[in-house]
């Protein structure tokens, strides 16, 4: 006796789909599982025993064989088990075989017969092309999100026999929740003075530019860093579902309407491995910080004491907006493209600027600088030193704008950027640069001064005439860039103060 | 007598010990290289000079050395290439008659781990310099009383630790990676010695130097300061640097980064008076090392000079044993930028024992790197505005030189504005945009045309206005 049971596994964030097949003959009574099942897959035999026999099921008494086909692709995690289960329950005849026609099954089975909600529910079901997936109740609101398929989401073994036998019906679909009103994010309010920051907060919202903000502890460095999540506009429905996916593979608990709207906020500890931050590990290829950014904002605080070669690694993602982790095991491709906020900093003890209060050693500060590598660095088009704020500045300045105003500023200069096709200014490609972000006199002579100064790189060039191109974005500007808008640009890509002496 | 040699059979790890790359660490290692060309290449200023107060020592000692040292090469007959480096390979020694110079067996008593300059001065007060490394080697004969007076506390360990060191270090070789440096070396009482120095309260026993060593002649001011300056500090340095040499004062620094490196620099622009810098670490170590060239270009204008051996890395205590020759050469010291707490101020203290006049230069009262300066015109020393108030000092009066015109444009009105609120503080651009008022494209667009004009500098995210123009 055989029975084929559609289902699917995780490779990365990305779901497969992988049949589960069942035989069953004669023989002394056994149990194999085959198709490079991981630990956790092969352990599904005690799990579904269990179940079927809580259930008031049968256990076949025959030699079974349970192939997971395609079988040179490694299933990870106890998905399968629902599969599984249900192409038992055909061979011994305790369901009709027209039962798991069309149909997928994704669920883990507990000892008692009840379904456990899987991680991946949304990669797995977007990778199934059956008209109709079965999975554990948990899963309900996520398995509805993308849409294509008709979910019947059951709560226990039995329940899915009895649905599937019509001794019952199937069990109501939970209500869709209401998207909640978006959590209360810290305001840009309650920023006091710093308006250079504040800009270029605005400005890597609006032109999706990488922010580097350098300066001594207290200076409110990651205050205001959090901040720049309350200024990102929503995603969009497809990028909602990029990034949904992903935290769905990773087992991260979802938003209540099972839909991430508003970016997500990544801040990595920097204790951080290379392969919690760009993902990887032994196992299940599990998706790194940098994935779990994916749409949204990776803030690196104290950027000077993460591991320089971890940091390393983040120069793929920054450039292409994916990152490719290849193991012996599996070659896995990881959509990774975030917007980069750091802070740092200027040297160890912190008080390392013109003034000359660093208390650090000279090879000290010089270990310190050799901890950002020149092209790390240059992938930051934002770089703002920001100092303590003056006591007299902390008074005199009222409460800063709210981020409300903000956002909508930066929601105004994506559509302009939209316009242009990209999807935020930071992505224009460099041979589009004559003619969406064109010069005029003054900016010219602007930019050829501080070339000739060495103030600038021919390197720094590209994203000098991006970020202008947001300044005059956000300013409401059309036409060429003035001198304005690229002196701007100029002055908020200052070189960290530690590596003082190259051109930005 | 034991049988002579020629360098050609020390064994090549020796005799080509100057040539080669990074070795060991530390005063007891055999000798090293840095891998810099820097020693080679200035072999031919050193030469002749040099040659004069070795063959005078030569004579001194060499006999008993050759019976007594326990180190190889012993007995081996050096002489200085007189010809200063006609073969081009910077002085190689010749194997010939006679012992090695008392310079040599000076120069490895200093290699000596834990050996300071009061030490080195009381081991030599008690024998020659050949009698005294003879007596290292032994580890007998330091049970007299002033003998383990002048060695201080655990005088036992200490001649201990000598005895061992001492069998890593051969005079023979030691003398040849001198004579490979292209290194002149006097010790006190030599007619070498600089006479400048001679009288100290606490004169170095031995002193190296590279360059010109009859340059220390004229009035000679020591520029110190922190290396941990700002903007306004580098360019005071330069400046004062520039124009003391112009007036004809060498300017003696220590070569750090910071202040230091800049009144140097400055003085180098004048191309006046020549430039003497001390170092701390042995002559052909340059360290800091991203101050190569500077060094190169004060040893072919100047002289370097320093009472440590070649090879040795600077060890912390051998900056304070620096700023007394500093303040030893200088007729007056002028600190620059200084923390409160900060080395320049051993320099002051120095120029004190001396009787060598300090002047500071005034700084700002929230700039930390003039919190030093600040407090030594607050102990009534006299400040420092420009040249012509060192050059008064000096007793030199004003040279009559009229500081020249700033060449800078003028600035527009609103760029002007944007200065006055700069003030002489580096500000960040935050700060600069509290205090003008402006809006960032036309603030950002002032700062820089300022920049461009040379009236701000920018030091990372830092504004930070400049006092003169041109240099």
């Amino acid at each position: 006796m055989h029975a084929s049971v559609l289902s699917a596994t995780l490779l990365g964030v990305e779901g497969r789909p992988v049949r589960v097949e069942v035989h069953a003959s004669s023989g002394l009574p056994g149990f194999t599982v085959v198709g490079l099942p991981d630990t956790t897959c092969r352990e599904a035999r005690d799990r579904v025993r269990a179940a079927l026999l809580s259930s008031g099921l049968r256990w076949p008494t025959q030699r079974v064989t349970v192939n997971l086909a395609p079988s040179g692709l490694r299933k990870a995690g106890a998905g399968l088990d629902l599969a599984m289960a249900m192409g038992l329950l055909v061979v011994t005849e305790q369901v009709p075989p027209t039962a798991v026609h069309e149909r997928a099954f994704l669920g883990e089975v507990g000892l008692d017969g009840s379904l456990r909600s899987v991680p991946g529910a949304l990669p797995l079901i977007d990778s199934l092309h059956e008209p109709e997936v079965v999975v554990p109740s948990a899963c309900a609101v996520e398995a509805g999100l993308v849409g294509r398929h008709r979910v019947r989401a059951v709560p226990t073994l039995s329940a899915l026999v009895g649905a599937l036998t019509d001794r019952c019906p199937w069990p109501e679909l939970p209500p869709a929740p209401e998207p909640p009103p978006p959590p209360p994010v810290a305001d840009l309010a309650d920023v006091r003075g710093q308006p250079a920051a504040r800009f270029a907060l605005e400005v890597a919202a609006a032109g999706g530019h990488h922010l580097l903000l350098v300066g001594p502890p207290g200076a409110g460095k990651t205050m205001l860093a959090r901040r720049l999540a309350g200024v990102l506009p929503d995603l969009s429905p497809a990028q909602a579902l990029e990034a949904t996916c992903i935290h769905s593979a990773a087992g991260l608990p979802l938003p209540p309407g099972g839909l991430l709207r508003r970016p997500p906020f990544r801040a990595p500890h920097h204790g951080a491995s290379a392969v919690s931050l760009v993902g990887g590990g032994s196992a299940a290829m599990q998706p790194g910080e940098v994935s779990l950014a994916h749409r949204g904002l990776l803030f690196l605080d104290e950027l000077g004491e993460f591991d320089p070669r971890v940091l390393d690694h983040l120069r793929q993602p920054l450039e292409d907006g994916v990152i490719r982790v290849s193991r012996a095991a599996a070659k896995v491709t990881f959509p990774a493209r975030f917007l980069l906020v750091a802070a740092m900093n200027p040297c160890p003890c912190g008080e390392g600027g013109p003034a000359g209060g660093c208390r650090c050693s000279v090879a000290a500060r010089q270990r310190y600088a050799r901890r950002l590598s020149g092209p790390l660095v240059d992938r930051f088009d934002l770089r703002v030193e920001v100092g303590r704020p003056d006591i007299a500045d902390l008074l005199r300045s009222v409460t800063g704008e709210p981020s409300r105003a903000v956002a909508a500023r930066v929601a105004e200069a994506r559509l302009r950027a939209a316009a242009r096709g990209v999807h935020a200014n930071a992505t224009l490609p460099s041979w589009r640069l004559d003619d969406d972000a064109p010069l005029d006199a003054v900016a010219t002579r602007v930019l050829e001064l501080a070339l000739g100064a060495g103030r600038l790189s021919g390197r720094g060039l590209g994203g000098v005439r991006r970020v202008a191109r947001t300044v005059a974005d956000l300013a409401g500007a059309t036409g060429p860039l003035i001198g304005e808008h690229v002196s701007t640009a100029l002055a908020l890509r200052a070189e960290p103060i530690f590596l003082a002496g190259r051109a930005a | 007598m034991q049988p002579l040699r020629s360098p050609e059979l020390l064994p090549p790890a020796r005799r080509d010990a100057g040539a080669t790359g990074d070795g060991g660490v530390g005063g007891d290692s055999p000798p090293r290289g840095d891998g810099g060309g820097f020693r080679r290449d200035c072999g031919g200023g050193g030469d002749g000079r040099g040659g004069g107060s070795e063959g005078g020592g030569g004579a001194t000692g060499a006999g008993d050395a050759g019976g007594d040292s326990p180190s190889r090469g012993d007995g081996a007959g050096f002489r200085r290439d007189g010809g200063g480096g006609g073969d081009g390979s910077g002085g190689r020694a010749e194997g010939g008659g006679g012992g090695l110079p008392a310079e040599a067996y000076a120069a490895c008593l200093a290699a000596l781990p834990g050996m300071g300059p009061a030490r080195l001065m009381a081991v030599l007060a008690l024998d020659d310099p050949a009698a005294a490394w003879a007596r290292v080697g032994s580890g007998r004969g330091w049970g007299e009383r002033q003998v383990r007076e002048a060695l201080g506390g655990g005088a036992d360990r200490l001649v201990e630790r000598w005895q061992r060191a001492a069998r890593d270090i051969s005079p023979a070789a030691m003398w040849q990676r001198v004579l490979d440096a292209g290194v002149g070396v006097a010790t006190l009482g030599s007619p070498a010695y600089p006479s400048a120095l001679a009288d100290d309260v606490e004169p170095p026993a031995i002193l190296f130097h590279l360059g010109s060593p009859e340059v220390i002649t004229g009035p000679r001011v020591a520029i110190v300061g922190t290396r941990r300056c700002t903007a306004t500090g580098t360019s005071v340095a330069l400046e004062l640097g520039r124009d003391l040499s112009r007036a004809g004062v060498a300017v003696v620094s220590g070569l750090a980064t910071g202040i230091d490196a800049a009144a140097h620099r400055g003085a180098l622009t004048a191309g006046a008076a020549p430039p003497i810098g001390v170092a701390g670490s042995g002559l052909d170590v340059v360290y800091p090392r991203g101050q190569a060239a500077l060094w190169q270009a004060v040893v072919d204008t100047g002289v370097l000079l320093s009472e440590t051996p070649l090879g040795i890395r600077p060890e912390r205590w051998r900056f304070p044993a620096r700023n007394r020759i500093i303040a030893a050469l200088a007729d007056l010291v002028v600190v620059i930028e200084s923390h409160r707490r900060g080395g320049s101020l051993h320099t002051v203290d120095e120029a004190d024992r001396r009787g060598v006049d300090v002047l500071a230069v005034p700084g700002s009262v929230r700039n930390p790197a003039a919190a030093g300066t600040n407090g030594l015109l607050a102990e009534g020393r006299a400040p420092v505005t420009c040249a012509d108030d060192v050059l008064m000092a000096l007793g030199l009066g004003s040279a009559g030189r009229h500081p020249p015109a700033d060449r800078r444009p003028r600035p527009a009105p609103d760029d002007q504005a944007l200065l006055d609120v700069l003030g002489w503080q580096a500000a960040t651009l935050d700060q600069l945009l509290l205090r003008s008022e402006r809006d960032l494209g036309a603030m950002t667009m002032s700062l820089h045309q300022l920049i461009q004009a040379g009236w701000v500098v920018q030091h990372g995210g830092w504004y930070e206005r400049v006092a003169e123009g041109g240099s």
